[in-house]
């Protein structure tokens, strides 16, 4: 408990045991306060029965709630709001099975300062989760799963694990303020080094690993004693505002002789702004994470109640890189909440150059498989329900640290299922991109959607289906 | 030894950091002048190069270094060997925020002050600062040593993950969670003899060790089944 809020102060009395703050008098079998499932639905539309045992776990917690995952708001748009309006009479659409729609996506191509740009065979590659957050057979698993398919991974916090490197033909480094062993020799094995200034699912707030999944490697590569809940700083340790950024730039640039592109990493929060101060520090490609964004492990009221839809915040980003003459020269990445080959689509006819997945590529991991249904019990959920990634006991292996666990994360299985996954999202991207007429997805435009909800409509300045008018004031 | 000079002028930093580098690969002293507080000079260099800047530089001045020895006539900026793997910084005046930032090895001396956050995230190596650190210095480091022989501003060593902060002179306040503790004789001359290596030969003095209260390395409740009321 946060006995530190006002340290001096004692009770008249004794201090009460455990068992009384947790509601264990007179509690029902099976029933534990504070957890939802708990309660029954009532007739208030506000006292849910998530924020009923919200309050009776902050009571006996004293503190917020963590957890992995991402958003369990229910008032996010999503990218079921947005349909595509193929070619009819207006526009020809291409042979799907006889015509050619190109896949490949360059990343950081465009100020021509960069070497070597990221070259990537499809538009989608998977985004910064940690190890650490994931497990190495994990990371492993991505990286090879990626490049079977021409496409990368991401370090995230915590350093560069030599499984990836190795599993991995196009490794993207992170530099997070925490800065876990970043060296010059680390840099210079990046394909692209991207500055981490935050994330969707916790925008504002730095990284945080709970003891259980600090393991004698994870705490080693961190330089951290094991087993610490770990919380990072937010602010970078040697650069405050935009423009310092812009000299951490330099010395990356310099540091890697102008070979490797630069990423800024941000949660949506001000697009409009943040990405266009993102593009005059000088980075090559600016990744927007939306408020649908998964994680590791956050304060939930973070993951719930911070950020902006991808949807709107694509718009945003692309309209400040065109208004300051930057579309084009800087890349724009978008993630946060993509499932599918369909949402994906949807981002690059929104204006992203490429999309990113994290949660996504876990599921093709086997990230809430029904297996193992005892373990899933253990944590108090099931298949489908799963959001402990927190807790370090994936019972499938994936989010743990945990080696009898890990074992049941097979590598060659899961890199096959993740590089399936993202040939079929490709598929998926680029049939609908024929559809409407495209010779490279590229070509997605958001003339190419239609809203079916006023809330999208306005959101994403997409016109309402059928009536073909942008929801406006 | 031979002797390279580079002047530094207002040219565009990549050609002044090439000329660097390819004094580095050649070996010999490097002298560059006119030095104009200009950022990101002698980043990322190899071991064995070994620079002296005349005048003051700007931000991470041997940031990313790999073994270079580097001396600094004046001040430096934000960062002076930030990222640094091994290597040997001088700086003979101050030092800006940041000195040392999230180092890694090797050794940063600083003749003057340093400024906040001196030491911030450092994951090993020494930190010698013959003045005063400034406020927050050492936050959330993890391993390695700051050594102040002029005392310490607010929040000295706040919330240390690991590492020490040894000051000699007064401590403003300590940071959170961290605590001054009585040094072992066998540790102080161990500190003195680095110094003594240095150059600084009165280096004895009233020390005070600050580690970590290891108090934030858990969050408040440690029992595991609380995280799976979610
Ligand atoms: C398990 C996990 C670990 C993550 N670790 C990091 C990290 O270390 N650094 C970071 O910037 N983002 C991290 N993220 C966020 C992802 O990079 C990405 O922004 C997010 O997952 C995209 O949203 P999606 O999961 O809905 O696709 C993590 C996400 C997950 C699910
Ligand atoms: S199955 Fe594993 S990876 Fe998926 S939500 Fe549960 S703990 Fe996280």
């Amino acid at each position: 408990m946060a006995d530190d809020i006002n340290p001096g102060y004692q009770y008249p009395f004794d201090m009460p045991s455990e068992e009384a703050v947790a509601f264990k008098d007179g509690a029902m079998e099976g029933k534990p306060a504070g957890v939802p499932a708990s309660y029954d639905e009532g007739g208030s539309t506000r006292w849910s029965p998530e924020a009923i045992s919200e309050v009776h776990a902050l009571a006996q917690l004293g503190r917020y709630q963590v957890r992995g995952y991402n958003s369990f708001n229910k008032q996010l748009p999503t990218f079921d709001d947005l349909t595509f309006v193929p070619a009819t009479m207006t526009r020809l659409p291409l042979e799907g099975y006889r015509e050619n729609c190109e896949t490949k996506t360059i990343l950081g191509g465009g100020s021509g300062l960069v070497e070597n740009p990221l070259e990537l065979d499809i538009p989608i590659y998977i985004g910064s989760m940690s190890f650490g957050a994931l497990s190495a057979s994990a990371k492993a698993a991505l990286g090879y799963g990626a490049s079977k398919v021409g496409s990368m991974t991401c370090t995230g916090e915590g350093g560069m694990l030599e499984d990836e490197r190795e599993a991995s033909d196009t490794l993207v480094y992170q530099m997070t303020p925490s800065r876990y062993m970043l060296d010059l020799d680390h840099l210079r094995r990046a394909d692209g080094i991207e500055i981490a200034v935050g994330q969707g699912a916790k925008p504002g707030t730095g990284g945080l690993l709970l003891g259980m999944k600090v393991s004698k490697r994870v705490a080693d590569m961190r330089s951290l004693p094991e087993g610490v809940d770990q919380r990072s700083t937010v602010r970078h340790p040697d650069f405050l505002g935009a423009d310092d950024m812009q000299v951490k730039v330099e010395e990356l640039r310099l540091a890697t002789d102008y070979k490797v592109p630069i990423i800024v990493k941000m949660g949506a929060t001000r697009p409009r702004y943040d990405v266009a101060i993102a593009a005059k520090a000088g980075a090559d490609i600016v990744v927007v994470d939306g408020a649908e964004g998964g994680t590791g492990a956050s304060p939930e009221l973070l993951l719930n109640h911070t950020g902006i839809p991808i949807m709107t915040a694509i718009r945003a980003a692309r309209e400040a890189l065109d208004d300051c003459g930057m579309s084009g020269k800087v890349s724009l990445v978008a993630a946060g909440g993509i499932r599918s080959g369909v949402d994906a689509a949807k981002c690059l006819a929104l204006g992203a150059d490429a999309v990113m997945i994290g949660n996504a590529a876990m599921m093709a991991l086997g990230c809430n498989t029904p297996r193992y249904a005892e373990d899933y019990a253990t944590l108090g959920t099931s298949p489908g329900a799963c959001h402990h990634c927190h807790t370090g006991l994936c019972p499938v292996g994936i989010a743990t640290q945990d080696a009898e666990l890990e074992k049941r994360m097979d590598v060659a299985a899961g890199a096959e299922r993740v590089a399936r996954y993202l040939t079929a999202m490709t598929m998926e991207v680029s049939l609908l991109a024929k559809s409407c007429g495209k010779s490279t997805v590229h070509n997605l435009e958001v003339e190419d959607l239609r809203a079916l909800s006023l809330e999208a409509s306005a959101f994403a300045g997409v016109k309402l289906a059928g009536i073909d008018r942008e929801f406006s004031w | 030894m031979s002797e390279t000079v580079i002047t530094v002028g207002d040219r565009h930093i990549r050609e002044v950091h090439r000329e660097i580098q390819a004094a580095a690969e050649q070996g010999g002293h490097i002298v560059l002048k006119d030095a104009r507080s200009r950022h990101n000079l002698g980043v990322a260099l190899p071991a064995g190069a070994n620079l002296h800047f005349e005048g003051s530089v700007g931000y991470y001045c041997g940031g990313l270094n790999n073994g270079a020895t580097i001396t600094v006539e004046r001040n430096a900026g934000w960062g002076v060997g930030e990222a640094m793997a091994s290597g040997d910084i001088t700086v003979g005046g101050y030092a800006g925020m940041s000195c040392g930032a999230s180092m890694l090895g090797g050794v940063v001396h600083v003749k003057g002050d340093a400024g906040p956050r001196c030491g911030v995230a450092m994951k090993g190596g020494d930190i010698i600062v013959e003045g005063k650190i400034g406020y927050l210095s050492g936050f959330m480091a993890h391993a390695g040593r700051i050594i102040a022989l002029g005392g310490a501003d607010d929040a000295c060593a706040d919330s240390l993950w690991g590492g020490e902060v040894w000051v000699a002179g007064p401590i403003k306040s300590l940071g959170v969670d961290s605590k001054a503790i009585e040094p072992r004789p066998d540790e102080v001359a161990s500190i003195e003899e680095l110094l003594r290596s240095r150059g600084i030969n009165d280096a004895s003095r009233d020390w005070k060790k600050i580690v970590s209260g290891e108090k934030l390395w858990h969050f408040e409740s440690r029992d595991a089944n609380a995280w799976l009321m979610i």
